[in-house]
């Protein structure tokens, strides 16, 4: 494919396997929609994957925009950071996160063990559909159309967002879905018509938005202080390479970027 | 025919049926002309937990 952020993902696992697509490009790989003009990754969560991935950043002549360091002190407790370069005259922006949202360390090393291959190595759809649980109301429609590609009829039970689905899955499966109600409560209410299973699940919906948005409000505000110095910080790292930008994010992240938000 | 709850547009439902070269022309033709709102979007965040640039006033 001669989608750049596909042979950027080839390039950052250039030897062995160090960065997983993410998100909307992971969801253009599944076919679902193309919705994001950004490639995201989960990183290995190892110093020699992010020194090789800083090194690949800089030959494509890559810069820091606001964001933590590429570094595992701030990566580790849920940070992101964010590059973007200009190639072939597309503006491409690279986030990265080791600790994706709602992802449990269990799931996580299972992925890393065997990730989908597509024409990249992906997420897989339950993480997707994790990391889809944003405080964007779009991307509740993915999280729907992810889980009607689940072969799994519990995993389909577990993110369906479609009364209708869920009320045929739980008479197909009606144990498997008494058993997924411990994780999923409104699944214990398929019972009910489909007018009021649609009122749960878009209570379900906003309480998972707002869950986000508290999460995203203590990085933000746990990043004031960086946020305070980053207009001056930018025009100093706008002269630097790569390498020696990143050097001087982590001495400066260190002062003013708490490593747990 | 029984009815479905839909999520997506046709469109997007539509790109399973294309071939990978196919995917790959679509998306290169979505992306260059995404690149109309670069300026737009200069200082927004669409993944992690940063939301917005604050060397833009904008």
């Amino acid at each position: 494919m001669d989608n750049p952020y596909i042979r950027l993902t080839h390039e950052f696992n250039d030897g062995r396997l160090r960065a997983i697509l993410a998100s909307g490009q992971a969801v253009v790989l599944y076919r679902l929609a193309i919705m994001s003009k950004d490639g995201d990754w989960i990183l290995r969560e190892e110093a020699e994957a992010l020194t090789h991935v800083i090194a690949t950043l800089a030959r494509h002549g890559a810069r820091y925009r606001y964001g933590a360091p590429l570094d595992l002190r701030w990566l580790a407790h849920g940070w992101s950071a964010h590059l973007e370069f200009n190639e072939g005259g597309l503006r491409l922006r690279c986030d990265f996160v080791t600790r994706p949202p709602r992802v449990e360390p269990e799931t996580l090393r299972a992925l890393w063990a065997a990730p989908v291959q597509k024409e990249a190595p992906v997420v897989s759809l339950p993480v997707l559909a994790e990391i889809k649980k944003t405080n964007r109301e779009k991307d509740y429609a993915v999280i729907g159309e992810l889980a009607r590609r689940m072969d799994d009829p519990r995993l389909e039970l577990l993110y369906s967002r479609s009364a209708r689905d869920l009320k045929r899955l739980a008479a197909e499966h009606p144990t498997v879905a008494q058993e997924a109600a411990t994780e999923r409560p409104l699944l214990a209410r398929l019972r009910e018509g489909r007018e009021e299973i649609e009122r749960l699940l878009d209570l379900e919906r906003r309480a998972l938005m707002r869950k986000n948005e508290d999460r995203l409000d203590r990085y933000l505000e746990a990043a004031r202080p960086w946020g305070a110095e980053w207009p001056r910080l930018s025009k100093e790292l706008a002269g630097q390479p790569l390498a020696e930008a990143h050097e001087t994010m982590v001495v400066k992240a260190a002062e003013l970027l708490p490593e747990k938000a | 025919m029984e009815r479905r709850d839909e999520f997506l547009s046709e469109e997007d439902l539509d790109l399973v049926n294309l071939s990978v070269e196919e995917l790959d022309l679509y998306w290169r033709l979505w992306l260059t002309q995404a690149q109309i709102t670069n300026d737009m979007d200069r200082a927004a965040y669409s993944h992690g937990v940063f939301d917005r640039d604050p060397a833009f006033s904008d």
